[in-house]
């Protein structure tokens, strides 16, 4: 039964032509992100000489020369492409009742939990997806932008890219609640992005300039900064911002670095990763509940 | 799990949207092997009983089963129930094909499924095209069609012609009455009799949230007798008359004109002639179906009554001063009367008398 739903629900996705036009720019962006940002964190790093720097590579045990900088800037494309992910999600429910197809999936699924199961478990898949789709691009975009010595790793590399498909499919669950949730795909994408991509930001850089450390915690917490978290904890944890703090660092700059790899006071990746999962479950979880009573008329 | 009767039942049916009470106390059942109408005028509770029926609005009383189950204990529910609602949609840029291939995935059925789909409602030549640019016709085939994918045994349809030309009506109204005489369960709703008087042989009729009449199409027709309409010079001596010959269910029509039931134009004529009684005009009012329904369900919204019949010609002016030209106009001329003399003479049945100027 279920396996019919999801073979549904992928036809859903496939048969119309939301998931590419939503997947090209995602990975066009964060292409051009990781190319970008790339390209200045090289030069950044190029005249990187001051004592922080200093104090971080040697700290890494590394040559300031080849702080990976790189892995900067494939965290914040990543996270930027993401927002696409969020957004497909809102398609999931709210795409449903707007185009009002809904009515005709309630009544060919046994109830209406499996058919929230088996689109759940669907856009997990196309969630995991689009962060794969994310890394592929962005590590592209850091080949193209960043000199080979600064280029991550393989293991940072691994470990951002599992990071990447696990944020994708945490961020789709995420716009599937927030749908599920209102119904509306309009209202539902424009506050997403206009939280996500400026309210959020906005409150954490004013709170952070009013009340300083105390209040760094928000942008690990809230969930922009906890969905960034998930992958930007793993480059802001390389330069000692995030997790294992290096000693000596000071606060502002280890915020400053949290900020460039777009992870604000982030916890380590996993800590991030539980946070954005408890606002996955509320948002998730409240779509779920509602949609389990509401009347289709 | 179901017990595989085809039955529909509706148990003291309530439903409330806040203060609104949109269905209210409704009962009926629906049985195996015949169309049953489900009739009532706009917001009577129709599209509401059957979408609480379906599953999709939660009743805030009472119960709707299918197979003696609710809808969401059916199993695989659209294998059992195929339904046409109003108001249900499609991907606009999604093609009927790939619309259907969605749901037979669904429902677990073949893909093939879905090109005999097409082909039974015609959308063949079409399937291909997204369902955006169908007209209203074109989807009511391909809801359909959608609900006919899970072969069920039950088939509910709301208001399943609107859109759709006569000869769609004319096509569904057989598919319906085979699908029925092969066993299975039909409710069709709609806000107007007369476009499913002929494919129904059960109606259930609701009106402001209630059932007004439920049973066979048949014997509602028959519980409408026809009437004569008399136009006699005398209307007291034709009543007495009436009387004493043995038909005694006589009233005054709004008109003026006395109703008889229970007598045919002839025997009316005949006690006339024998008493004495001039008669003017006789008019036979067959049993309208439709205007019994409007009956049964008008009082939903019994606000302003109409004017007077504005519309007919033939009708005078209500409440005509009386005795205003000799011999006394009759209150109200006979629907044969041409009304070119508004100075009846009160004989219109020879006309040039005293009028024609």
């Amino acid at each position: 039964m279920m396996g019919n739903l999801i073979k549904a629900e992928f036809r859903k996705i496939l048969t119309t032509k939301s998931w590419w036009a939503l997947l090209i720019p995602a990975a066009v962006l964060a292409f051009a992100f990781a190319a970008g940002l790339g390209y200045i964190a090289n030069e950044f790093g190029n005249i990187l000489t001051s004592s922080e720097a200093e104090r971080i590579a040697s700290a890494l045990g590394i040559e300031t020369g080849s702080l990976p900088m790189g892995l900067l800037a494939v965290g914040r494309a990543i996270n930027m492409a993401l927002m696409f992910a969020v957004i497909i999600g809102v398609f999931a429910v709210a795409g449903e009742y707007s185009k009002k197809t809904i009515t005709t999936t309630f009544l060919t699924a046994p109830n209406r939990a499996m058919a929230l199961t088996s689109k759940m478990i669907t856009y997990i898949s196309w969630g995991a997806l689009y962060g794969l789709a994310a890394v592929a691009a962005a590590s592209l975009g850091i080949l193209l932008g960043v000199d080979s010595e600064r280029l991550p790793t393989a293991s940072q590399w691994l470990g951002v890219a599992g990071a990447s498909v696990l944020a994708g499919a945490l961020a789709t669950l995420f716009g599937v609640g927030v749908g599920a949730l209102w119904k509306s795909v309009a209202g539902s994408v424009v506050t997403l992005l206009l939280y996500m991509l400026l309210a959020e930001n906005l409150w954490i850089s004013v709170s952070y300039g009013i009340w300083g450390n105390d209040v760094a915690w928000m942008g690990a917490v809230l969930p922009n900064g906890a969905l960034n978290g998930v992958v930007g904890a793993i480059p802001a944890e390389v330069f000692g911002a995030s997790g294992v703090r290096v000693p000596g660092m000071e606060d502002d700059f280890a915020w400053f670095l949290q900020n460039v790899a777009g992870a604000p006071g982030a916890f380590s990746w996993w800590g991030s990763a539980l946070i954005f999962g408890g606002w996955v479950l509320l948002f998730f979880g409240g779509g779920w509940l509602v949609n389990q009573k509401r009347d289709i008329t | 799990m179901h017990d595989g009767s085809g039955r529909i039942a509706v148990q003291n049916l309530t439903k409330q949207f806040g203060a609104v009470t949109a269905v209210q106390n409704l009962s009926f059942t629906v049985e195996p092997g015949s169309v049953t109408g489900f009739l009532g005028p706009n917001g009577a509770g129709k599209t509401t009983t059957l979408r609480m029926l379906l599953g999709l609005v939660t009743p805030t009383s009472g119960a709707a089963t299918i197979n003696g189950r609710p809808y969401t204990q059916l199993g695989n529910p659209a294998r059992v129930v195929g339904s046409v609602l109003e108001n249900e949609g499609f991907h606009p840029r999604r093609t009927a094909r790939n619309h259907l291939r969605v749901y037979a995935a669904a429902i677990g059925v073949p893909d093939q499924r879905v090109d005999e789909m097409l082909g039974l409602v015609g959308l063949t030549p079409a399937a291909d095209r997204p369902a955006g640019g169908y007209s209203l016709g074109m989807r009511q085939r391909l809801s359909l069609a959608t609900a006919l994918l899970g072969d069920p045994q039950v088939l509910v349809l709301d208001e399943p012609s609107n859109g759709l030309d006569p000869e769609g009506i004319a096509w569904l109204r057989g598919f319906l009455q085979s699908f029925a005489k092969q066993g299975r369960t039909v409710l069709v709703s709609s806000h107007l009799l007369s476009e499913v008087e002929q494919m129904i042989d059960q109606v259930v009729i609701v009106s402001a949230g209630m059932t007004r009449y439920y049973g066979p199409l048949e014997q509602l027709r028959a519980s409408q007798r026809s009437r004569v309409l008399v136009q006699p010079a005398d209307a007291n001596a034709l009543v007495s008359a009436l009387r004493e010959a043995g038909i005694t269910e006589v009233q005054p029509a709004q008109d003026g004109r006395v109703a008889v039931m229970g007598a045919t134009v002839q025997q009316i004529g005949d006690v006339a002639a024998k008493a004495g009684v001039a008669v003017y005009g006789m008019e036979e009012e067959k049993a309208d179906l439709e205007q019994l329904f409007f009956q049964m369900t008008s009082p939903q919204y019994s606000g302003q009554p109409m004017p007077q019949q504005p519309q007919n010609p033939y009708q005078p002016p209500p409440g005509p001063p009386p005795g205003g030209f000799p011999p006394g106009p009759p209150p109200g001329a006979p629907p044969q009367s041409p009304p070119q003399n508004p100075y009846g003479p009160g004989q219109p049945g020879q006309q040039g008398w005293g009028g024609g100027h």
